[in-house]
């Protein structure tokens, strides 16, 4: 939490990754109740349908679960689960655009894994 | 859930059409947000949405019923317009409370409970002379006549004009609070784009005095790009594409894709992409170059 929202990605994904990071950071701990929508529309000064949407999509894979009449969870085993969805898409992420760029200046793989062993 | 529609809206002043054919629909639980240059209409339309303004031509009805000097459906609706300085708007001897209480008697759900907290919270002397209000102070009074109506409708025109942003952040969030206890629909038309776009749920552009485009605030970001690097990969990737704002310098060119379902850029090109703000679309959808005379 208390992120500021930048303009490189839809607000909502933003919304989501910042949960998924306070359950990675051990801010939130599973089993806790996450701010609800109407509170994080109000501390982000975002509309709430926007709020809805990032933290829909963590309930969808299992990371939040609900609790009616009381709010939003903290499933156990989300921050196995976060890690994991985040390996996966670790190449995509971050491998790929720093292969293109070594690409564009020419460094060689051999050179990158010098670079990466030797740090 | 209420619908407030606008049908067919034409407004014309002497032989200028300032809205041409406008249609619409307001649902209610919504937030959206209203842009536009300096005379496309925003106004216009706002007052004609509200009841404040007859149409020349067209309807516009809420759940059906007309609202055009129909009591019924204008105790759900509140306009707030822009006060300035000099335009008087014949209450230039009045204070603020006085202001105050004339709007309490139009608004059938006024709070007062709500108009004091937020006359409060915005350190407004309700003892000044609406005449003697500053610019930014006269935002304040807009602000607290729009939230305490409590209307189903609210028509905020251009309420942080003169704010300082502190103050803006203030609105923003006082909007969302409201919004979250009552689902109120607020229709605000700005200039400062950026720093309310993540407040609409939905963004209307106007512009020459037709609705350019309505459509959900995220959505619409999430199909647009920014493409930019050499010309010919740049025409390569965009080609058959909906393209705004062609910008060249040298070698290289930058524009602005609007994807339409099911539409991609072609890959295999080294050209950077990158997402625009709303204040950045809109300037490229309706800056000077999209000008069609």
């Amino acid at each position: 939490m208390n992120e500021i929202l930048t303009q490189e990605k839809s607000i909502y994904i933003q919304i989501k990754e910042m949960i998924e990071n306070d359950i990675l950071r051990d801010i939130l701990l599973e089993e806790e109740r996450v701010p609800s929508t109407n509170e994080l529309a109000k501390l982000y000064a975002i509309n709430p349908a926007t709020a809805a949407k990032g933290v829909n999509l963590l309930v969808d894979e299992g990371v939040l679960y609900k609790k009616r009449g009381i709010g939003m969870f903290v499933a156990a085993g989300a921050k196995q689960q976060i890690m994991a969805k985040r390996r996966e898409h670790f190449y995509d992420d971050y491998v790929r655009s720093l292969m293109a760029e070594a690409a564009r200046l020419g460094i060689t793989k051999n050179e990158l894994i010098a670079m990466i062993r030797d740090n | 859930m209420s619908k407030l529609t606008g049908t067919g809206i034409t407004k014309t002043y002497g032989t200028n059409d300032v809205l041409q054919d406008v249609s619409l629909e307001l649902e209610s639980g919504r937030i959206y947000g209203l842009i536009g240059r300096n005379g496309a209409g925003k106004t216009t339309l706002l007052s004609i949405l509200s009841a404040q303004n007859p149409a020349t031509r067209g309807t516009v009805t809420l759940d059906g019923e007309t609202v055009w000097e129909n009591p019924q459906a204008l105790s759900h609706l509140c306009f707030s317009r822009e006060l300035n300085p000099t335009s008087g708007n014949g209450m230039t001897a009045m204070k603020v409370k006085e202001y105050l209480e004339i709007a309490s008697v139009f608004y059938p759900h006024w709070d007062r409970e709500m108009a004091k907290r937020l006359v409060e919270e915005f350190h407004l002397d309700v003892k000044k002379r609406m005449a003697k209000l500053s610019k930014g102070m006269l935002s304040m009074v807009t602000i607290v006549v729009a939230l305490a109506s409590c209307a189903d409708f609210t028509f905020l025109d251009e309420p942080v004009a003169g704010l300082d942003i502190v103050a803006r952040e203030k609105f923003y969030r006082l909007l969302v609070e409201e919004f979250n206890e009552t689902g109120r629909t607020f229709v605000v038309s700005t200039h400062i784009i950026e720093e309310a776009s993540d407040i609409f749920e939905e963004v209307i552009i106007v512009d020459q005095g037709r609705i350019y485009l309505k459509e959900n605030t995220q959505e619409l970001l999430e199909r647009c790009v920014h493409v930019s690097g050499r010309e010919e990969d740049v025409d390569a990737v965009t080609a058959g594409l909906e393209k705004h704002q062609e910008e060249r310098l040298g070698r290289s060119k930058g524009v602005t894709v609007m994807l339409k379902p099911g539409q991609r850029l072609a890959a295999g090109y080294d050209v950077t992409v990158q997402r625009l703000s709303l204040q950045k679309l809109f300037a490229a959808l309706c800056g000077e170059e999209e000008r069609h005379e």
